[in-house]
């Protein structure tokens, strides 16, 4: 596949006369691991959100594995599998029942589905707990059950919003783990976004967001050469003059 | 447009409903309770009038009553989605936001059916109404009609709203003059002329009119059966029907139930 995964040109939303996103030129290559490394209120969700078609632009166009998010967003949707901040699965169902629920939704026949359920639960190490209803599981094994939502479907490009918000360290270590395999078996392209410097580290490349403008981008080695400085932290610092401020949970 | 996933979205709300014993014990029982304290104080007003037993008058009422509060009140799952963010898996499925709205809509309809009919095999015993073939199947397809109209009107004002709290005040807002203005417990046809106008737009008043047809066939001369005709009723049905399944759809992907709120949040 030479398409890139994701090209965005001049792409902006404003909710009211809140500017959320200014002007944003992206490409992200197919196969790739890439961050959007922000504070809250960055613009990175309303990034994602406008890549997923769940908003539409105010202004720009934007591409996803070959399909415009405002003509084409079911083609968009297909794709795409997208793990939000919190979780969408509903808490009273079973996992499976919720896994089941989304096969639907994608319209994945039973004889598809039922297999792919099993591997993805097990993979997961949901094996256990599959018939469980969601809201007795851990916040870890939740987010591995959203992931496994996220991924029933097979998709080319996962749209990962904050994914370890609210995971203790372990968990966090265990989703990572998740993501490597997934990208490891699959060539799928991650788009990741976290205000944690230390999630952007392993990313092939980043896009620093502050104020809904690219302050910068390149590989986290590259971004650090270019300003002279050790860390991510300290590129954020050079580039947009303040502080990636949160340290803590969202 | 996904048959699949307007099934697994009915599925969905069949299986929630059966897990909520107090809200499936309550959905049975209701008429009951109405059949004998409301029925009770009217049959006392109506005394001296040997036509009918108030409570066979009221038997088609009770019925539209249960469609009422099933379809409406399914549409709280879609309140309850979009808090707790299970419309978002939903909206980002690759589904037309229609299919979305026609999902909830049938799972609506299956609901308040399932419920108008468990409650028809108790109560029309109780009151000695026997329908014939014809009028048990007319019966049928008003609760089915008044359940898809119901239950898009529930959608639209679901599709909205964001707390359960707020879903609630707006509902018991609806719910009663719903109820009164629907020929249910009284005929509509003596109202004052605004009442009645308002009752004509009331998409229960055609639910429980066709149901009178279908049941209280006999008394029809004696002035308690059906007052419009029965294919003026269906064809209410029907608009209201459509119009609330057009109007919801867009309203479920409103921008504000999925990114702007969390982008308040964190502004």
């Amino acid at each position: 596949m030479t398409a890139a995964a994701i090209e965005a040109r001049g792409l902006g939303k404003d909710f009211g006369s809140i500017r959320a996103l200014d002007r944003l030129d992206l490409d992200v290559r197919a196969g790739e691991f890439f961050g959007l490394l922000g504070p809250n209120g960055a613009g990175k969700t309303t990034t994602v959100h406008l890549l997923a078609t769940l908003l539409a632009p105010t202004r720009g166009t934007a591409r996803v594995v070959g399909h415009d998010v405002a003509q084409d967003d079911l083609a968009v949707r297909r794709a795409i599998g997208l793990v939000f901040q919190d979780t969408t699965l509903d808490r009273d169902l079973t996992v499976q029942e919720n896994l089941r629920f989304a096969a639907r939704l994608w319209n994945l026949p039973a004889r598809l589905a039922v297999p792919r359920i099993d591997a993805l639960v097990r993979q997961f190490g949901l094996g256990e707990r599959r018939d469980d209803p969601v809201r007795t599981l851990s916040g870890g094994m939740r987010r591995a059950a959203d992931l496994a939502r996220g991924m029933l479907h097979e998709p080319r490009v996962l749209f990962l919003d904050e994914p370890t918000a609210g995971l203790d360290p372990r968990a966090r270590r265990s989703l990572w783990e998740l993501i490597r395999r997934l990208r490891e078996a699959s060539g799928l392209t991650v788009l990741l976004t976290t205000h944690y410097v230390e999630e952007a580290e392993p990313c092939d490349r980043v896009a620093v967001l502050d104020h809904g403008r690219l302050a910068a981008l390149g590989t986290p080695a590259d971004l650090k050469r270019d300003a002279g400085v050790a860390s991510l932290e300290e590129v954020f610092l050079a580039r947009t003059g303040h502080p990636l401020a949160e340290s803590g949970a969202a | 447009m996904s048959t699949r996933a307007v099934y697994g979205i009915v599925v969905r709300e069949l299986v929630r409903f059966l897990r909520q014993r107090g809200r499936v014990l309550a959905s049975v029982g209701r008429p009951f309770v109405w059949l004998i304290f409301a029925g009770a104080g009217y049959a006392a007003v109506f005394a001296g009038r040997n036509e009918i037993d108030y409570r066979v008058y009221m038997a088609p009422g009770l019925l539209g009553m249960v469609v009422m509060f099933g379809a409406l009140l399914a549409a709280l799952s879609t309140v309850t989605d979009r808090d707790a963010g299970v419309l978002r898996m939903v909206l980002v499925a690759p589904i037309r936001r229609g299919t979305i709205a026609l999902g909830k809509v049938l799972g609506a309809t299956v609901l308040a059916t399932t419920q108008a009919v468990t409650v028809s095999v108790l109560l029309l015993p109780l009151v000695h109404l026997r329908p014939s073939l014809a009028g048990g199947l007319l019966a049928l397809s008003a609760v089915v009609l008044s359940s898809l109209a119901l239950g898009a009107l529930g959608l639209v004002l679901a599709a909205g709203i964001r707390s359960l709290e707020n879903f609630a005040g707006v509902m018991n807002f609806v719910v009663f003059p719903m109820l009164f203005l629907s020929g249910a417990l009284y005929p509509v046809r003596h109202l004052g002329p605004v009442l009645r106008m308002v009752a004509y737009v009331n998409p229960l008043a055609y639910g429980v009119d066709l149901l009178k047809h279908a049941l209280l066939g006999a008394w029809t001369g004696a002035g308690y059966g059906g007052e419009l005709s029965p294919s003026l009723d269906v064809a209410a049905l029907g608009v209201f029907a459509v119009l609330g399944l057009l109007a919801a759809a867009p309203l479920l992907a409103r921008e504000g139930g999925v990114t702007r709120t969390a982008f308040r949040e964190r502004a």
